[in-house]
Parts: structure tokens; sequence; C-alpha cells
């Protein structure tokens, strides 16, 4: 509305262009909500009509079969997912959580120690240290990392033997374990400059007074930095926890064993499944693979996936309605997007 | 109780992060300092000096790579700010935000595990101290509170605290001239009341002028002269304390000495009083006369004629200051209130309140002392 003071809303082309702004911003949101729509109905659509062509805006039957079915998945899909659902969703918090609450301190109290305590010559190659990483594209790590979690310390696939013995060098693994996933995330380099960004707006002198007032420094962090820095660890909540909740790659290349796989990998295994049946019509679906069509025949298809779909979700809008107030609070802050 | 002393104290500045310089800066120049139980000193110089450095090094923030600190002749070079009990000022007040003013006061009987009951009654007391209007702002959140306001709260943290040394960096350099006045009132009162070491860092002359017992200019990493205000303005130690010092400052004029006779700016010839014209090299160098020392002649021709730029009458002084040039250096004089608008002036020097200053760089020659009728 500021764009357009209401003094000059009477004025033709200012009209025009008002409402062909409003147009094209509802337009943007309608783009937005769409793919949401699309799910939710499908998720309340029976199975066959839901692989029907064309797709219908609104079934015929609406039906919660779904949603019911989805909550016994391991009984009637045992072949594809041999646990439970609540079994994934478990993991999924477990990695989750166990990612935010290892490296949102470790991140912070990096970033802290770089913005405010270390100071001379020290200070530039530490930084450049913990923001190297950023420099990599993800991709490029992703072998060694995976070597790393079966032969810590060696990004080797066999530890080499210790010189002068047949002996090999006593390695750690972690791979194919809830740590697989949750110690690499420990460091955040992204999460460590939006930290330091922060850290840095804080004046010395305030860390001054409280070290004069007899603090100590993890004290004037606890006591003095921590409450005022509270927007940006909702901002780095946020975000990690999207991250985390969401990340699919790095699980499926560590988690072998489906007892700990997190939902992710779950889903993506039953739409692997429906695809490789081709399901684009109900008759190819039924003669391809008795077990899908077992499936098909306790009414789960696509309106299935769509409801684990919105189980994947869910979490990440709960967590953004939860933290929204400090978001909004931490993007003024930081003028992120 | 507590006197401070400094001996020889060196400290580098390295370069910040990103930028282009990377060899180490001198902030502060084998600096050596005492400061006597119970007395206030203020420490004086343009920016960049090293004065908040000196402070910072005090109060344990920053530690010298060469020379020692003593607090009451206990070395305390290497003990870290926790543990030497000075309180501090700061410019931008430095509270920790988000807090309540009693809460930003109360941080230090948190962290040295103080009982409840001692915090009260020092947050009592202190708000006595304070005046009037001061439990408000206790109450409030620091970060609505005024400039002047939130001062108040953080002088009240460091004296509620009871330091050994109260360090203030330019306390009220960031409000405004009223509220600085107020502000600096208070905190000579507050001062006075405690007797408690004082080092009140300022850029700001009148105001070091004003607070401190002693004075202590500052330039680039060295003390350039400490003492009374009465040694720096009558016995400067060079140019730059005699500039410094003074408002308006002196007015510095080239002059020569031939024989006994002193010729000013080409133009004013003067016979020199015995006694200077014993103490002073033949040849050129520079007079230095401060606005008092200059006498009003009353007709045209007699002295210097001064052009005159600007008067400015100081009412609430009964005085006023004109303001000219005479070959491009400044000049200014002190002159009676009622002095009519004029054109130009013709000025007569005092040499028995003059200073001289060799004519390159900024060597001393001659000051007038200070006067014994005072």
């Amino acid at each position: 509305m500021s764009l357009f003071p209401a003094v000059g809303r009477k004025d033709f082309r200012l009209r025009v262009s008002w409402f062909a702004l409003q147009a094209f911003l509802w337009f943007g949101v309608f783009m937005h909500l769409v793919p949401f729509y699309i799910m939710m109905v499908t998720s309340i659509t029976p199975a066959d009509e839901a692989m029907s062509m064309p797709p219908k805006l609104w079934p015929s039957h609406p039906t919660l079969a779904a949603w019911n079915l989805v909550f016994r998945i391991s009984d009637v899909a045992k072949s594809v997912l041999s646990q439970p659902l609540s079994r994934y969703f478990l993991n999924s918090l477990i990695m989750t959580f166990g990612t935010m609450f290892l490296s949102i301190p470790v991140t912070s109290l990096a970033a802290y120690a770089s913005s405010k305590l270390i100071k001379g010559r020290v200070a530039k190659p530490l930084f450049i240290f913990f923001v190297g990483t950023l420099m990599l594209p993800g991709i490029v790590s992703l072998i060694p990392s995976f070597l790393l979690t079966r032969n810590f310390p060696f990004p080797l696939p066999v530890a080499p033997n210790i010189p002068g013995t047949d002996i090999p060098f006593p390695t750690l693994r972690i791979w194919n374990t809830y740590w697989a996933v949750i110690l690499p995330a420990g460091f955040s380099a992204g999460n460590f400059l939006l930290f330091k960004g922060y850290f840095d707006s804080i004046p010395d002198s305030i860390i001054n007074a409280a070290r004069v007032d007899g603090g100590s420094e993890f004290n004037i962090f606890r006591r003095i930095i921590l409450p005022m820095s509270i927007p940006v660890y909702a901002v780095v909540a946020y975000f990690e926890f999207g991250g985390a909740w969401e990340s699919y790659l790095w699980p499926l290349v560590v988690i072998q064993d489906s007892k700990i796989a997190p939902l992710t990998l779950a889903i993506r295994r039953i739409s692997d499944a429906f695809v490789a049946t081709g399901t684009t019509n109900p008759q190819s679906a039924l003669g391809a693979f008795a077990q899908m069509a077992d499936l098909i025949a306790q009414g789960l298809s696509w309106n299935g996936l769509m409801v684990l779909g919105l189980l994947q979700a869910l979490p990440v809008f709960i967590f953004f309605i939860i933290a929204r107030e400090y978001l909004l609070k931490g993007v003024k802050i930081q003028g992120l997007k | 109780m507590t006197s401070v002393r400094l001996e020889n104290v060196v400290k580098y500045y390295y370069p910040a992060l990103g930028s282009a310089e990377t060899k180490p800066t001198l902030g502060l120049d084998h600096v050596t300092l005492e400061i006597q139980d119970g007395e206030t000193v203020s420490i004086v110089g343009p920016s960049g000096c090293g004065k908040s450095t000196l402070l910072k090094v005090i109060a344990g923030l920053e530690f010298p790579e060469e020379g020692r600190v003593f607090f009451n002749n206990v070395e305390v070079t290497h003990v870290s700010p926790q543990e030497r009990g000075v309180g501090m000022v700061f410019q931008d007040y430095a509270l920790y935000p988000g807090k309540q003013g009693s809460q930003n006061m109360s941080y230090f009987f948190e962290v040295h595990r103080r009982t409840e009951e001692e915090k009260q009654q020092r947050l009592r007391e202190t708000a006595e101290l304070m005046g009037i209007g001061f439990e408000v702002l206790m109450e409030r959140e620091v970060d609505t509170l005024s400039g002047g306001e939130k001062q108040r709260v953080g002088i009240a943290r460091c004296i509620v605290r009871d330091p050994t040394v109260f360090l203030m960096d330019e306390p009220i350099s960031n409000l405004d001239a009223k509220l600085r006045e107020r502000t600096r009132t208070e905190i000579k009162r507050l001062l006075k009341k405690f007797q408690i070491t004082t080092i009140y860092v300022t850029h700001d002359q009148q105001e070091a002028i004003f607070m401190g017992d002693r004075i202590a200019v500052m330039r680039a990493g060295r003390i350039e002269q400490f003492g009374t205000f009465d040694d720096l303005y009558y016995s400067p130690a060079n140019l730059f304390v005699a500039s410094l010092i003074g408002t308006p400052p002196i007015s510095i004029l080239p002059a020569e000495v031939s024989g006994n006779t002193l010729q000013i700016a080409g133009t004013l010839s003067l016979t020199l009083p015995p006694t200077l014209a014993e103490k002073l090299p033949q040849g050129r160098l520079r007079l230095g006369l401060r606005p008092e020392a200059w006498s009003v002649q009353p007709e045209a021709g007699q002295g210097l004629t001064l052009p005159v730029t600007r008067i400015e009458r100081l009412f609430t002084e009964r005085a006023a200051f004109v303001y000219g040039q005479i070959a491009a250096n400044t000049i200014s004089a002190l002159i009676p209130l009622d002095f009519p608008e004029v054109k130009q002036v013709s000025l007569q020097p005092d040499l028995e309140r003059a200073y001289f200053f060799a004519a390159e760089g900024e060597t001393v020659l001659h000051t007038p002392g200070i006067p014994e009728l005072f």
C-alpha cells in the first residue's frame, strides 16, 4: 500500500499499474499454492482415481483411506518398507535434533570466538580456515566424506597398514549410524558467517564492560550475548532444522540399515517403487508388479505418497510458526530475503 | 584507595582483518604516568592518539607488549580485567541490552556471588547517590532510555560496585550540549564525593580542564605533558600543548630578534625586556600570544593592525573575542564586551605574557610561567 499512497490513487495510470502489480503478486501466490493444493487433494483421493488422466481438481469420492493406510505402511508394503512409519519419523527427528544440538553451539561459539575473542595475527588465517569449506561445492567432498565415515581419519576405502607391520591403523567407523549424519554437520560455514555477522555488530564495549564487571568469558557469552542474539539463533535453528530434516543425499550415502533410515529415504523408496512399476495408468501398474498391485488394491497410490509428502513438510511448517516472530526480527537484522 | 603507575608501557596495534596494512602500528610509545591516590586525571588529545588504548591497558582489556602497570605498587600488568576491580564508563554507554537498569547494575553482584541483601542495599545506596528520578530509570529497560539516561545508568553501574579505580572513556561526548554540561557537573559532584582515583579520557580540552586535577596531553601514543592546568597553560612543554590548551587558541606569529629589538610579522618593532633579550637567540623565531596578552589601543597606528574577520561576544562571561588574520596566522584577542563593531583594530602585545617558540619544529624558547598573583 505504501507503494501507492492514497493521494495518487485516483490517477488512472497509477490505478492501472496498481492493479497490474496486484495481479502479478497474486499470480505468484497462486503458483506457489497450486502444488500444495494438488498434494492435499490427492491425499484424499481414492487410489485408482489418483492415477486417472487427466487429473481431477476435486475427487469424486473424498476419502481418508490413504491417511489410514500410510500409518500401517509396514503392514501393507513390507517388501518396500520394513519399518513402521513412526520409526522413520523418529529417525528423522533424532538426526535433525542431533544435528541442531551439536551444530548450533559449536558453530555459534566458533563464530563468537572468531568475532570477539581472537585478535591479532591469527585472526585472519583462522577465519579463512572456518569459511574455506564454502569455497567447495558440497558434492565435491561427497566421496571423501563418505570414505571418512568408513575409516576415520583416513579418506580411503581401506585403512593403510601401520608401517612395518601387517596390522592396519585402527579407525573409527561411524558409517551406517546416526552419527554419520550428525557429526559431519557439526560445523556449518554458512551459519558461521551468519553468526559472525551478527556478533560483529555487537559493540566490543559491551563485552569490555562485562569483563570489567568481573564476568568470565563464558559467563559473558551466556548472560549478556546469548539473550541479545536470540533472533540470529532462531534464523540459524530454522535453516538448520529445514536442512537436516529434508536432507536426502547424504543419508542415502551413509545409511544402509532401514532401521535408522530417515523419512526422506523411506518416501523415496516408495516413490521409486511406484515409478519402477510405471503407474501412469492402473492397468500397467496392476500388471507389472504383484506387490505394488497389492498396495494399490489396499488403496495406496500417489495419494499415499502425497500423505507422506505432507507429513514430511509438516514439521518444517510447525517450526516456522514457532520461530516466526524471531525469524522476522532476524530477517530484519540480517537483511536476509 | 588506589594509586596507578605506568612504567614505559608500549602497545602495538595489529592491522584489522582484511586491511592492506600489514605492519603493526605503535599505539602507546613508552608511556610513563603516575596517578596519585584519589586524584582525577584527564587525558586529552586528538583522536587516535592512544588515549583510549591507555585506558584499556589500565583496565586490563589490553595487555602491553612492554612496560609495567602498578596499582598501589602491586604489579598488575598481566592481571585480567575481571580481577582488577576497576569500574569503567564508556562513550557508547555499553549497557547490557534487553535488561533493566537495575539488572545492568546487578551483574557484578551476580558474577561475584554476593548475597541478595548486599546487592539490594548497594542498589538502594547508589540510587540515592545518583539523585532524583534514578529509581525510575532502574526499572526501565535500558533500550528505552535516552542517551543521557543511559549514561546515568552506565555511571551508576560503575559506582555500584565500589571500584578501585574509575575509568571514563569519553563518557559525555555522545550527549547533546546541554545534557553534556549537566552530566559533566554530575560526574564532577560524584567524583568529589567518592574521592576515587579517576582517569578521564576526552578529546575536549575544556572537559579535561573541568574534570581533571591534573591533565595529561597525549599525541601519537606519547604523553607530551602531564601537569595541572596552570602548568600546561603557562609553561607548555611544546608548541603542540600550547596550541591545544586554551580557547580561543594561542595566536602564533613569525618574529625576528636582532639585538634587543623584536620585530613581529615584519611590521611592528618592540624593545625586548632585558630578561627576555638575554634569553632569546638572535634571528627568526615564533611568538605565541594568548588572547588576554593583547591590549586594544585607542588610536589606530599603534601596535599591530588587525583586520577584523569577526567579533564573538560572550554575554555570560561579559567579554568578547576579536578574530582576524595577520600574515595567514589567525589572531584572537580578548576585548571588552561593549567594543564597537569595527573593520580593524590596533593591538599591542604584552611581552611579559608572551611565549616564544623556535622558527621550525615545536621547541619552546620561553614561556611566561604561572603568574604569581592569580
